[in-house]
């Protein structure tokens, strides 16, 4: 198989004792970051570019992916201990991740996620490797009118985490909505609702408000309760899963591997990334399981879907970013920078002008996931154990490390950003709203708003568009079948689906 | 009783305070012998953007030719869309060692956020380069030459896609639109990623950049430019013709980047500093930093730099109000 050559090479590149050592610190620096929210991987590559000025861009690179894709690896700790997702990718993973740990089976969630990331992962990298040239024809296929429909394709998520509160889900979904058009407008150049202030120019932070949202909410709406029964404990007792049973791991194996492949392909697209792709990934599981009840309640497919989706998506992102030299995602863009300061020229010819930074990128990329697997594996039983301290003990502890991460992500803005966050999650959870769907709707409607008016200048107003380019029409057909089925199959008798 | 190490823990500390102290009015005395101390510059955007490759590229040079050997400390203070750098500069009033690079956003804060400042308040050092325009489409797509380009959009409206929704490619390419008689359908993204998709994906077919931004794919003809704002097009696209060449020269608005010190600098420094950028302009680095990003050398010096961004700003300013109507 030829398309082997050029990866062995890329082995070969990867296989020093330089490039593992910066690998491994990049590894390790990816699960802080991913842990500890506050930094993200976006700052953490970014506040380690200048000191990679001194080594080979080959090397400078395998360490500063690595924090790319191993935070997402890291925040999903976080995302299932403490319900904190400090990367937006990871938000899926709370839903079913989170319901697990309380359950006591921390420790199987987190068996769970490192497997469910590895397999993403490594399945990113080997359609990478093959598909490379055939990813870059679909990378190409999407505009603003596919990126539209990509965003309300994301959006059924919502329906998929609602259970039966419909009425206050949608609301919660609009509330976030409602905070995203924070900001500079993009289409006008005008600025909304920042009243005069610079730090709002740029929109509300995603970290603080997540950190405040679900991390302090969450500690605020426990005190409120009250009680001092310690579910974690209980919940631990009770019942003992250390690993996830021959049953979990029986349905979360096609899970993980549809998660993948929606992952990588995404993932592929520049502008969406894993976000959707988790979201998409934890929607599709829901909608094709035969007993959906229990997603929200500690389903592991709920869990590996996504976690496979967003690392996948972290191997897919590699496609625009080296075969075009476009970045899909914040993190992307500062890669793509790192090559302009170390004098590299992204686009279509880095790879024929550069093999070998490609391909040794690629192969570390492999590497690093082995590492990561086993970093996340022989971790589990500290981090089980921590879920199982008490909730008094916890939570001052929980909100140190919030008002240090706010802090770090967007200094005393950002504390102030967490605690508004942080009320706002508390007042939601009280009056019966829901978190997840507000969060989900701050994340996508800046996409939705912006594709679906770039289409509509484009076009002059008609939304014909959407008809006459046939990738769009396909996600958007797609989306209608997936809304029209739910009701479709409950209106069937029973037994005939 | 007072133990004894903590006697000398408090002489020390005194000692230290002394020198500090004396150091400190040393250069009180001696303002002439500038530079005293290490130099802070203000990043206000994250590395590995525009802004920060250009002041770590000025730093660099001056280290290599050792013209500041006090030191120079580069610091990213992100947020605000550049808010939070230029303002924690601006607070800095009358400090020597306070120098920063501007960017689009320096022109566009003062009416947009109200921040305190406005670009006169800074001490003008230099105009280093400007950032122009340059028109791509992609390179099997309809128009293929700027004179097609302007055929279709005089038969009918056209969508042209772009960064932002004010700064100096919006400018040039409205300024086109009146002079060369076309209904412009200017559509705004938020980065370039999302511009490059869009024209690649064939959803727009023109679209606004910078070449330092549009490089890579240019360089590999995946895109094509086919009119460029600036005097002389860097050597890799030679063959683009120019706004000139193609009688539209005077539309041409370019974004200025530049160097400024920290408001009410001591005239000493700001020609200390002046005379030091014109020797960084001289060197090989730099012009071979200028063809690499895609900008175009332009210098300019002190007050009439000054005189030039206040112009500048006002120019953005009615654009933006005629925009908010």
């Amino acid at each position: 198989m030829e398309v082997f050559v050029p990866l062995l090479d890329g082995f070969t590149v990867a296989l020093t004792p330089l490039n593992l050592a910066y690998l491994s610190a990049g590894v390790l620096m990816g699960t802080v970051v991913g842990i500890l929210p506050g930094l993200g991987p976006t700052a953490g590559i970014a506040i380690l570019l200048p000191a990679t000025l001194n080594v080979e861009p080959v090397t400078a690179i395998m360490m500063l992916a690595a924090i790319y894709y191993g935070a997402m690896y890291g925040a999903t700790i976080t995302a299932i201990l403490i319900n904190t997702p400090g990367v937006p990718a990871v938000m899926a993973s709370t839903f079913d991740g989170h319901p697990l740990a309380r359950q006591g089976r921390a420790g199987a969630a987190l068996v769970m996620q490192a497997v469910a990331s590895f397999t993403g992962g490594m399945t990113g990298l080997l359609l990478l490797a093959l598909l490379a040239p055939f990813a870059t024809t679909l990378a190409t296929r999407f505009g603003p009118p596919e990126f539209f429909m990509l965003s309300a394709a994301g959006m059924l998520a919502i329906g998929a985490i609602l259970g039966t509160e419909r009425r206050s889900g949608i609301l919660s979904a609009l509330i976030g909505f409602a905070l995203a058009t924070i900001g500079l407008d993009v289409g006008s150049g005008q600025p909304r609702f920042t009243f005069g202030t610079a730090e709002l120019l740029a929109g509300v932070p995603f970290i603080p408000l997540a950190i405040g949202v679900f991390g302090v909410g969450e500690i605020l709406s426990a005190t409120h309760e009250g009680g001092t029964r310690e579910t974690n404990d209980r919940g631990a007792r009770d019942s003992g899963g250390e690993l996830p049973t021959k049953d979990e791991w029986a349905e979360s194996r096609p899970a993980m591997l549809r998660g993948s492949a929606i992952g990588f392909l995404i993932g592929v697209v520049p502008g969406v990334g894993a976000t959707l792709a988790s979201l998409l990934a934890y929607g599709v599981e829901k909608g094709r399981s035969t007993s959906p009840e229990r997603f929200g309640a500690g389903a592991m497919p709920g869990l590996a879907a996504p976690e496979a989706a967003n690392n996948a998506a972290a191997s897919g992102a590699m496609v625009p970013l080296l075969m075009l030299g476009v970045p899909g995602s914040a993190a992307t863009a500062v890669l793509l920078g790192a090559l302009l300061t170390w004098g590299l020229v992204p686009g279509p010819l880095l790879m024929t002008e550069n093999p070998d930074f490609a391909w040794g990128l690629i192969a570390s990329m492999a590497l690093g996931n082995v590492a990561l697997l086993a970093v996340s594996l022989g971790a589990v039983r500290v981090f089980a154990k921590i879920a199982q301290i008490p909730r008094g003990v916890a939570a001052p502890v929980v909100i140190v490390l919030c008002v240090v991460g706010a802090a770090a992500s967007a200094g005393t803005f950002g504390m102030t950003v967490m605690w508004a966050g942080g009320l706002l999650g508390f007042a939601m959870k009280r009056f019966g709203f829901s978190t997840p769907a507000m969060i989900i709707g701050f994340v996508l409607a800046p996409l939705a708003e912006d594709s679906l008016r770039q289409t509509l200048v484009i076009s002059g107003g008609s939304p014909a568009i959407f008809m006459e380019r046939p990738v769009a029409l396909l996600i958007g057909l797609l989306t209608l079948a997936a809304i029209v089925r739910g009701p479709l199959r409950a209106s069937l008798p029973k037994g005939s689906t | 009783m007072i133990p004894p190490t903590y006697l000398r823990r408090l002489l020390a500390t005194f000692a230290v305070a002394g020198v500090v102290g004396c150091s400190g009015e040393t250069v009180d005395r001696d303002a002439g012998a500038y530079p005293a101390e290490r130099l802070r510059w203000t990043i206000p955007f994250g590395p590995g953007g525009g802004n920060d490759r250009m002041a770590r590229t000025l730093i660099d040079i001056i280290d290599l030719y050792g013209w500041y050997p006090e030191g120079i400390e580069p610091s990213n203070r992100v947020g605000g869309s550049g808010a939070q750098g230029w303002g924690w500069v601006f607070a800095r009033r009358g400090d020597p060692y306070q120098i920063t690079t501007i960017s689009g956003s320096f022109l566009t804060l003062p009416f947009q956020a109200g921040v305190p400042w406005t670009p006169s308040d800074f001490t003008p050092v230099a105009l280093m380069a400007s950032d122009d325009a340059i028109l791509v489409v992609g390179s099997d797509s309809a128009p293929a030459t700027f004179e097609a380009f302007l055929r279709s959009a005089r038969d009918g409206p056209v969508a042209v896609g772009g960064v932002g929704a004010l700064n100096s490619d919006v400018l040039t390419l409205r300024g086109l639109a009146r002079e060369a008689g076309f209904t412009l359908r200017y559509v705004s993204f938020n980065g370039f990623g999302a511009l490059s998709s869009a024209l690649l994906s064939g959803a727009v077919d023109v679209v606004v950049t910078s070449p330092g931004e549009a490089i890579g794919l240019l360089r590999a003809g995946t895109l094509r430019g086919i009119a460029y704002a600036g005097a002389v097009p860097p050597a890799w696209m030679s063959d683009v013709p120019t706004f000139e060449e193609l009688g539209y020269g005077g539309v041409v608005v370019s974004m200025p980047r530049g160097v400024v010190l920290a408001p009410e600098v001591e005239p000493a420094v700001q020609e200390w500093w002046i005379d030091t950028m014109r020797r960084v302009a001289a060197t090989p680095e730099w012009a071979t930093y200028l063809e690499s990003a895609g900008l175009r050398r332009e210098e300019v010096y002190g007050e009439e730099f000054g005189r030039a961004l206040a112009r500048l700003g006002r120019v953005f300013q009615s654009a933006n109000e005629a925009e908010g109507r």
